[in-house]
């Protein structure tokens, strides 16, 4: 088959699609909500190069810089040319892969007609990996949980059963961990089939000159969009609220450069690793980063190993962005879901049209139950719930929408199967949106309550995380463009501020709550169609009182006063 | 069903179509779609019929209907003002969706806004948990007083969604008897009924979608079935549903978002009809007519089924970009592309087609009902491969000069083309519509193109089949008789089947066989009894397998003996799909039953339909001016009527095969037979050329 425009076109789709196929195929046999709801994953197909081809589009931006790296990782200790048909290689380890533990890496060799073609690779966030898990506590990598180092799962088809053994040995939930486990084999068996299939079909020997033409073709047109950009160096900086436990603060700094049809984030200044449990890896900074360029510069290339390549990452070793063993890593979204908003900082100032409002459950939201019950049984369950999105150049943000990160809430009556817990609300707060011409999404307010149930002990550990945006505004969810912050959030248990970020024990008829900020606003609120400050009224998502005080809008008995707002907003 | 006539009637955006069906016997009609009362057409329709078959209304054994309405009435948001009733601190569900974005790379993504608006969501105290029991009981004071607010609001039809309710519906049931004193005149849907399955979002906006198109079926319904009444037909009438399923119009009127899908589902069953008479083993469907083409992958005589359906998708092929409908439907592709959408020319000069449609009303400017945009049917018509004076067989006159006009002012002009150039673009256009299109949906299946025979169906479909197979990728197309109506004859082709299923979680080490045996002999007997009184039924049994802890099953037929060995046959059956399917995983889970199924299906008689007749090849009735693509100009081309062609007879293209409701183009140097089944067989001359 020769390659021209159309058929590379139709070709790349097939990849997403069989990419997109094994993602089903991980759902359709994995055991726990975190893959089938909750959707933390990623599955991605590989060339003979291990230039990464494609991925599956349900995924989350973390996994954009982490799963190219991994291949490349895995090859240098079982170098291609050593691996066989049936070979299935896996590790945790955060530096290798994808930033902690909790997150397995597994990839098998493709052979089409004797040849090595290319490589299929899925990764999972599990449920359970041992140690202290969702907490910001531990102070190095050792009391976060057992580590798998880069190694075959099997060999030539064959099972290495001691690798399952140890850690069935380590876990609380070893069926559902080992059942995800296997269905990330399946994804790899589905891509693999899908792969050979086309190229059984389509007459092609290997992936090299398509994979060639992908990777160009997205480089090139990143570069393109890069080179029409003004050049320049801009700066942003944001200061993190004291973290929990610790009180440590850490500070993010960013220059990006744009220079020719290269773009160059340097986090030099940055501050060096914590002791809390929030450390980033590389892979992991380098997909927060490339992320915010990418959406705002070439969105509708699907993305690929040369979507990266006109990106350079700086990150000087030993900060919080690039750390290095055995730091602690659990929580590093606390500073990755952070650098898109940092990046958005300096790329405000030479493209403001491509920045969106802070998002107001940004970084994500983590919440963690497990416990045993009576009879012995572990149970694990974890949610996450979203602020508001921030607003943009053409639109509100939406309410309760994922940023930057991108999973989904696992159903509140999944969770209760899961767990001896019962959601009380979640909600949208009103007048938490950051007012702007487009406000932000409105956050949510989420509250449960521990049930009377079997358990031993008689209580359930529970772990919620936040992002440090109190109500008071300390950190605040920033507007763009003239926009105002998003109202902040906090966590109570039973009506009393606590800590987020921590277990605590809690017991029957004990109730937890916390809520979500709303997302930052985009441009001047006074611009705001009075219409739409209306219609936010009469849903209830904007109080008639923020009405006149964030837009200048005066609503009377349930319709627009016109003529007092022009007076209020002073024209 | 008992002998007697057979009526299909499928309405579409533009045209509604039937097919009557009688021992030895085919009558079709073709009549404009009446889109503010559908039933008018109807009426038209069956009048036509009487005419040529008097008294047929009254002897028939069956009406079976499909319709576009419900889905139509979610896009143009026609449906009742509607509230929604949650567990209190719960309202706001539907319009926090599952918290992800669909499209990982879009910082300006799209959501469709929510049916109910946040004032019309109210929540009650009560609570239920995930086991049934009852924590909170209702307080049915919150629920008065939300009648009330619905009360001053005007709300026509109200959603009930209360957390668990699939568990224990008690709840749910005392909200419905206290809405129906204080509301008497509200429609209500409520979860447990029309989705009793865990998962707030999507139980919720299934029955969001229910109840908002709820009073509108009804009405329609009553309306067709008074009418039919008045006509003589005393039986019940059938409405196909949205997986191919058929059903009385009493439970779509009860559950209105099951024929959400009914109009596609009922040209896949033409298809797979007609794919059985040839034995192809896979196809891809083509329907095209005045609105929307569709297309659908059949393997085995089966189409793909999906319970992850949406509507109003603000991007059509994004999933999670639209209202989620947790019904199961054929899992198919709708494309903005019929005979009447519109083509105009945007800001950057080049020609667009759709996915705006004329419809019936204004319709193609040729159709001369004062439609003045020009049409993909309007191209046709220019390019001189349909007939002006055989539009359904000379019924409906079109005019030449009105669409020319059309082109030339809206198209030609403005794009700086001539009128014949300006035409063949948007033929052109809406053939590369649907074929981008279908590449990524065959793609999506893992399927080749080249593997697939186009099986064609809808008005439009033969005119543009062989262009979208050459850009598709396809080598064969098949046009069945009576193409142009041929999803009416889907209708009457498809068993009328029921399933019945129950939920279990038994393990297969130590399964009480007898128990099982038992609970499958009631399933068949209640899926039995929703057939025809007088059916002889075919009966299925199969069992969902899944891995102790997994969600999803496999369903695997259970078609050896209820006795002891029933665990080791299934075990089998399950390993070896699993394995086909997913690979070697070295799984040592137990195996578990999730549920068991019984379908009850009638086959139909099959419809005769006109047989090629044998003997000498027809010659062409004629030869007309129309444009060939490579040559980029008008040639003379040889018209046949397809009546008049012989059993096995070949005609090497270009040439135009008319019939009374389509008309068949093929290109230079493609081949058509005429199959025993009367079929016309197309094999195109080569792949990569376009048209």
């Amino acid at each position: 088959m020769r390659l021209d425009a159309v058929s590379v076109q139709v070709l790349w789709n097939r990849l997403v699609a069989i990419v997109d196929e094994a993602a089903q195929g991980l759902i359709r046999t994995a055991y726990t909500p975190s893959v089938k709801e909750y959707h933390d994953f990623c599955c991605a197909v590989f060339d003979a190069r291990a230039d990464m081809l494609a991925h599956s589009t349900v995924t989350t931006a973390g996994f954009l810089g982490i799963v190219p790296e991994v291949m490349r990782n895995f090859l240098k200790v079982f170098p291609a040319e050593t691996l066989q048909p049936g070979d299935v290689i896996i590790t945790n380890d955060p530096w290798a892969a994808s930033g902690h533990l909790i997150d397995i890496s597994v990839a098998s060799p493709i052979f089409h007609r004797d040849k090595l073609v290319g490589f299929t690779l899925c990764i999972v966030h599990h449920l359970d990996m041992g140690g202290r898990m969702s907490t910001l506590e531990s102070k190095d990598m050792y009391e976060e949980g057992l580590k798998i180092p880069i190694m075959k799962l099997y060999e030539a088809g064959k099972l290495n059963e001691a690798i399952f053994a140890f850690i069935r040995a380590n876990i609380r939930v070893p069926e559902k961990v080992l059942g995800d486990l296997r269905a990330q084999l399946v994804a790899n068996n589905v891509c693999t089939r899908g792969l050979t299939a086309m190229l059984a079909e389509t007459g092609l020997e290997d992936l090299g000159e398509l994979g060639a033409e992908i990777t160009a073709r997205s480089e090139r047109s990143l570069r393109a969009k890069i080179a029409k950009l003004p050049k320049g160096t801009w700066r942003s900086e944001t200061l993190l609220p004291p973290l929990p436990v610790t009180g440590e603060q850490i500070l993010i700094k960013v220059a990006l450069t744009i220079a020719d049809d290269q773009v160059t984030i340097d986090f030099a200044g940055t501050s060096g690793e914590v002791r809390a449990a929030v450390n980033c890896t590389l892979n992991m900074t380098r997909s927060y980063s490339a992320y915010p360029i990418k959406l705002a510069l070439d969105p509708d290339v699907p993305n690929n190993d040369g979507c990266m390549r006109a990106i350079t990452i700086l990150a000087p070793e030993g900060t919080a962005v690039n750390s290095r063993p055995p730091a602690s890593t659990w929580g590093r979204t606390m500073i990755s879901h952070l650098l898109p908003e940092v990046i958005y900082g300096a790329l405000e100032q030479v493209l403001p049209e491509a920045v969106l409002g802070g998002n107001g459950g940004c970084p994500a939201n983590e919440m963690y139950l497990h416990g045993r019950w009576r009879d012995g049984r572990s149970f694990l369950a974890i949610s996450q719930h979203s602020g508001g999105f921030g607003g943009s150049v053409r639109q509100d943000g939406w309410p309760t929408l994922c940023f930057p990160n991108n999973t989904a809430n696992i159903p509140m009556e999944v969770t209760e199967r899961e767990a001896p817990i019962v959601y009380r609300r979640k909600e949208f707060v009103t007048d938490s949106a950051g007012p702007g011409q487009f406000r932000g999404g409105l956050g949510q307010e989420v509250e449960f309550e521990v049930l009377n149930a079997d358990l031993a002990g008689g209580y359930v550990e529970s772990s919620v995380r936040l992002n440090g945006r109190s109500e008071g505004g300390s950190f605040p969810i920033g507007g763009r463009a003239g926009g105002g912050a998003g109202r902040g959030g906090g966590l109570w248990v039973n009506g009393q501020p606590a800590e987020h970020g921590i277990y605590r024990r809690l017991h029957a008829g004990d109730r937890l709550r916390f809520t979500l900020g709303g997302g930052g606003g985009y441009g001047d609120p006074f611009a705001r169609d009075p219409a739409a400050v209306l219609a936010d009224v009469r849903e209830g998502k904007v109080s008639v009182a923020a009405a006149l005080r964030d837009y200048g809008v005066v609503v009377t008995g349930g319709a627009l006063d016109l003529a007092a707002t022009r007076r209020a907003r002073g024209g | 069903m008992s002998a007697g006539p057979r009526l299909g009637i499928d309405i579409g955006g533009t045209f509604t179509d039937f097919v009557l069906v009688e021992e030895g016997s085919v009558l079709a009609a073709k009549v404009l779609t009446t889109p503010h009362a559908p039933e008018e057409a109807v009426f038209r329709g069956i009048a036509a019929l009487e005419a040529e078959r008097p008294g047929f209304a009254a002897e028939a054994a069956g009406v079976i209907h499909a319709t576009t309405l419900v889905t139509n009435a979610i896009l143009t948001r026609r449906g009742a003002r509607t509230g929604l009733i949650a567990t209190a601190g719960f309202r706001d569900v539907i319009e926090m969706r599952r918290e992800v974005r669909y499209d990982l790379f879009d910082m300006f993504i799209r959501y469709p806004a929510p049916l109910v608006p946040r004032e019309l969501r109210l929540g009650v105290r009560e609570r239920v948990l995930a086991d049934g029991s009852v924590l909170e009981p209702l307080q049915e004071g919150d629920v008065r007083e939300a009648a009330r607010r619905f009360r001053e609001a005007n709300v026509d039809a109200v959603a009930v969604c209360l957390l668990h309710a699939y568990a224990n519906p008690a709840h749910e049931r005392r909200i419905a008897e206290i809405l129906r004193e204080e509301l008497p005149d509200a429609e209500l849907s409520l979860s447990h009924e029309v989705h009793p399955e865990p998962k707030e979002y999507e139980r919720s906006s299934t029955t969001v979608v229910d109840a908002y198109v709820k009073r509108l079926t009804a009405t329609y319904l009553d309306r067709l079935q008074h009418g039919l009444r008045q006509r003589g037909y005393a039986r019940p009438l059938f409405m196909m549903l949205s997986n191919g399923g058929t059903a009385t119009a009493d439970i779509a009127k009860r559950f209105p978002v099951q024929i959400v899908e009914s109009g596609p589902a009922a040209g896949v069953e033409a298809a797979i009809y007609f794919g059985g008479r040839l034995g192809l083993s896979s196809l891809l469907a083509f329907d095209m007519g005045g609105t929307t083409a569709k297309l659908c992958l059949v393997e085995e005589g089966r189409a793909a089924r999906t319970r992850h359906f949406e509507v109003d998708r603000v991007h059509r092929f994004k999933a999670g970009s639209g209202m989620p409908v947790a019904v199961p439907v054929y899992d198919l592709l709708e494309i903005g592309a019929g005979g009447g959408s519109i083509a105009r020319v945007d800001d950057l000069g080049l020609i667009r087609v759709g996915p705006e449609s004329a419809g019936s009303d204004p319709a193609p400017a040729c159709y001369g009902l004062g439609g003045v945009a020009p049409t993909v049917t309007d191209a046709d018509l220019a390019l001189g491969y349909l007939n002006p004076d055989f539009f359904l067989g000379g019924d409906m006159k079109l005019d030449r000069a009105r669409a020319e006009a059309a082109i030339a002012a809206r198209v030609a002009e403005p794009a700086g083309l001539d009128t014949a150039r300006a035409a063949a673009g948007i033929h052109a256009i809406v053939n590369e519509t649907m074929a981008a299109a279908g590449r990524v949906y065959v793609a999506d299946k893992g399927k080749s193109p080249a593997a697939l025979a186009l099986v064609v169906t809808g008005g439009a479909g033969p005119v543009h089949a062989v262009g979208l197979a050459r850009r598709l990728g396809c080598r064969r197309v098949v046009v069945p008789p009576l193409a142009g109506v041929m999803s009416s004859l889907g209708l009457l082709a498809a068993p009328i089947a029921f399933e019945r299923s129950r939920p279990v979680n038994r393990r297969l080490a130590g399964l009480d066989v007898a128990a099982v045996a038992q609970e499958l002999e009631a399933l068949a007997a209640e899926a039995v009894a929703l057939l025809p009184p007088d059916a002889t039924p075919e009966v299925r049994r199969s069992a969902d397998l899944r891995y102790h802890g997994q969600d999803h099953a496999l369903e695997i037929p259970i078609g050896g003996a209820l006795d002891a060995t029933l665990p080791e046959q299934l075990a089998a059956g399950f390993v070896a799909a699993y394995e086909a399917l997913y690979g070697k995983v070295d799984d040592d889970n137990p195996i578990e039953i999730a549920a068991l199924r019984v379908e009850a299906r009638q086959p139909q008689p099959p419809p005769a339909l006109p047989a090629p007749r044998a003997g000498k090849p027809g010659a062409p009735v004629t030869t007309r001016p129309a444009w060939q693509h490579d040559a980029a100009r008008f040639e003379e081309t040889p018209v046949y009527r397809r009546e008049t062609l012989a059993l096995h007879q070949e005609i090497v293209g270009p040439a135009i095969v008319e019939e009374r409701e389509s008309t068949t183009v093929i290109g230079p140097g493609d081949i058509l037979r005429v199959h025993d089944s009367g079929a016309l067989i197309i094999d195109l001359a080569t792949p990569d050329r376009e048209g």
